[in-house]
């Protein structure tokens, strides 16, 4: 489903990646794991059209989308939540929702979302009218999460969803995600939290000073000697 | 900016007592008949002016507000589209005898079509950046305007024939004036309403609040801050024809100037921005004040007026940070919890 081929990130003159190849298949849980300032956070924007400057390519069912910019990505299904989820503070979190629902065919369905999104998410339809900074940690991710569902995604890039929750909201969020997969969407997350991602994970790649350096089954990795020594310190 | 209207918003009565986001209150609907029974009572000659100059310049703060309140596209420039939908309307009625009622709209359409390519054009700088770049803008047009002789009169200027009647849009009455200019400053307030009503405003505000975030979202910046620029300027540009058509003359040394591209600025900073109603209170406070010194204090001591009206912004400033509208949001919040 996404192809990415050789891939350079920039801001400004700094390269933070350097020949970044993966892809993801659909239906797949994909983790990136790694060390601060490996390049996870800089993958995730370059792939959702943010900020950074790149080369290399970047393809999502065989479409090259390396040129397009965020918003056109996202209507082709590629929707990034970001990181410190990045909400709307003084919006509600109906009209949080709303600002997902941009491009002309999620608009079409945005009632529809919005009722699938609360089924999922129940805790947001219980606060609906609330505004979004007065929510905790846990219930803001959610939040950030169904603002991206309302955009109807196919590929959803996660970066460090579990930032700052409290452990039983980052239970509840890996259920989520297996849900999510479960209903058809393809998932590709970044996270520090290795456990969880190497459990819940199809396949992880292992990001170092913005190259892939390792990549493999979620479940394999987890043995995976040089792993634990020198890229998460287990 | 505008946390307390919204957070507020969903739990007030049908009609609210103070302004929130995206409904009309009691409080707005009493400004407005204060402002219609202020022109009614038919004021002496000289409140007057201050009267129609204090609406004028509310409907451009509104008009302003929309680009810098709610895009956050803060511009020191707006001067220029209100010089140009000046000229746009005077050049119409001298040179081919259109009605100015027309040449606004005209002016207006012109104005809008240079705040688009502006915001286009500046689509990659923020900050700092895009400020100095509106500035640059207006001192473009201005030159423009100075040495275009055949066209704008040069530094001379163009004078609109004090023939009074309905077609030329010139009147002898005072009133009048301030009727077409609280209509306009009205009219501008309806739009910004549905503005805060609309998904688009929305939009505009997420663009404002966390650019990336919006676009990992799926909002496209550059239509929002296009169109909210767009929107922005064809009202000022509407604004700078009214001007035209009271005053009779344009000079592009002051039409199209920094100063008032800065008072444009500092109205609804004072008022409060990205609110409707702060505009409004910033042009109520700030526009009688700033004539009533010149009047009076202008010729006792040489720049006293100045020093008095700066020490009275400094005072808003301090004790008012997010705008006097900020302030009526926190008096309401407060008022609900006890």
């Amino acid at each position: 489903m996404l192809e990415v081929k050789s891939l350079d990130a920039f801001y400004g003159s700094v390269q933070v990646l350097h020949g970044v190849s993966l892809h993801v298949n659909r239906g797949e849980i994909v983790g990136i794991v790694g060390a601060n300032a490996a390049g996870k956070s800089t993958l995730m924007f370059t792939l959702a059209g943010l900020r950074t400057t790149h080369t290399g390519d970047i393809g999502v069912d065989g479409e090259p989308i390396g040129h397009l910019p965020a918003y056109e990505r996202t209507s082709r299904g590629l929707i990034l939540v970001p990181e410190r989820r990045r909400l709307f503070p003084f919006m509600n979190v109906l009209e949080n929702l709303e600002i997902g629902a941009y491009s002309p065919g999620a608009r079409a369905q945005a009632k529809q979302t919005i009722d699938e999104v609360f089924a999922l998410l129940p805790v947001l339809a219980e606060r609906r009218k609330q505004v979004s900074g007065s929510l905790s940690g846990g219930e803001q991710q959610m939040l950030a999460i169904g603002r991206a569902l309302m955009g109807k995604p196919r590929l959803l890039l996660l970066d460090e969803p579990t930032e700052g929750l409290a452990p039983i909201y980052v239970k509840l969020l890996f259920d989520l995600i297996v849900r999510l997969r479960e209903s058809g969407l393809t998932v590709m997350i970044v996270e520090q939290n290795v456990h969880h991602v190497l459990r819940t994970s199809d396949r992880t790649y292992v990001l170092e000073n913005g190259r892939v350096v390792l990549e493999g089954e979620g479940q394999s990795l987890l043995n995976d000697e040089r792993l634990k020594i020198a890229y998460l310190g287990l | 900016m505008a946390s307390f209207d919204r957070a507020s918003s969903a739990r007030s009565p049908l009609i609210p007592l103070f302004p929130q986001w995206g409904r009309v209150s009691i409080f707005e609907l009493a400004l407005i008949l204060t402002c219609i029974a202020l022109v009614v009572v038919r004021l002496p000659t000289s409140f007057q002016d201050v009267l129609l100059l204090t609406y004028m310049f509310a409907g451009l703060a509104l008009a302003w507000n929309i680009a810098g309140g709610y895009a956050g596209l803060i511009s020191f420039g707006h001067a220029a589209f209100f010089g140009v939908g000046a000229y746009t309307s005077t050049i119409l009625y001298l040179n081919l005898g259109l009605t100015p009622w027309i040449g606004l709209w005209v002016g207006g359409l012109l104005a809008a079509v240079f705040g688009a390519v502006l915001a286009l054009v500046c689509a990659r700088l923020r900050g700092p950046f895009f400020i100095l770049s509106t500035l640059a803008f207006a001192e473009v047009v201005r030159l423009g305007a100075l040495n275009w002789v055949s066209l704008t009169g040069g530094p001379e200027g163009l004078s609109i024939p004090p023939v009074s009647g309905y077609a030329n849009m010139v009147f002898t009455s005072k009133a009048i004036y301030a009727w077409i200019m609280l209509s306009y400053a009205v009219a501008i307030y309806a739009v910004t309403k549905a503005l805060e009503a609309s998904r688009f405003g929305y939009y505009l505000c997420a663009i404002r609040d966390d650019e990336d975030a919006a676009a990992a979202a799926g909002v496209n910046p550059l239509i929002g801050r296009t169109a909210a620029m767009a929107l922005s300027a064809g009202l000022t540009g509407i604004g700078g024809s009214l001007f035209a058509q009271y005053f009779l003359y344009l000079d592009p040394t002051f039409l199209i100037s920094p100063e008032l591209s800065f008072q444009f600025a500092l109205l609804p900073a004072v008022g409060g921005l990205g609110t409707a109603i702060g505009p409004v209170l910033g042009s109520l406070l700030i526009t009688p004040l700033s004539e009533l010194l010149r009047s009076h204090l202008g010729n006792a001591a040489a720049g006293l007026h100045l020093v008095i009206y700066s020490a009275g912004l400094i005072v808003v400033m301090l004790y008012f940070p997010g705008g006097l509208a900020a302030a009526i949001a926190k008096l309401d919040w407060r008022r609900r919890r006890s």
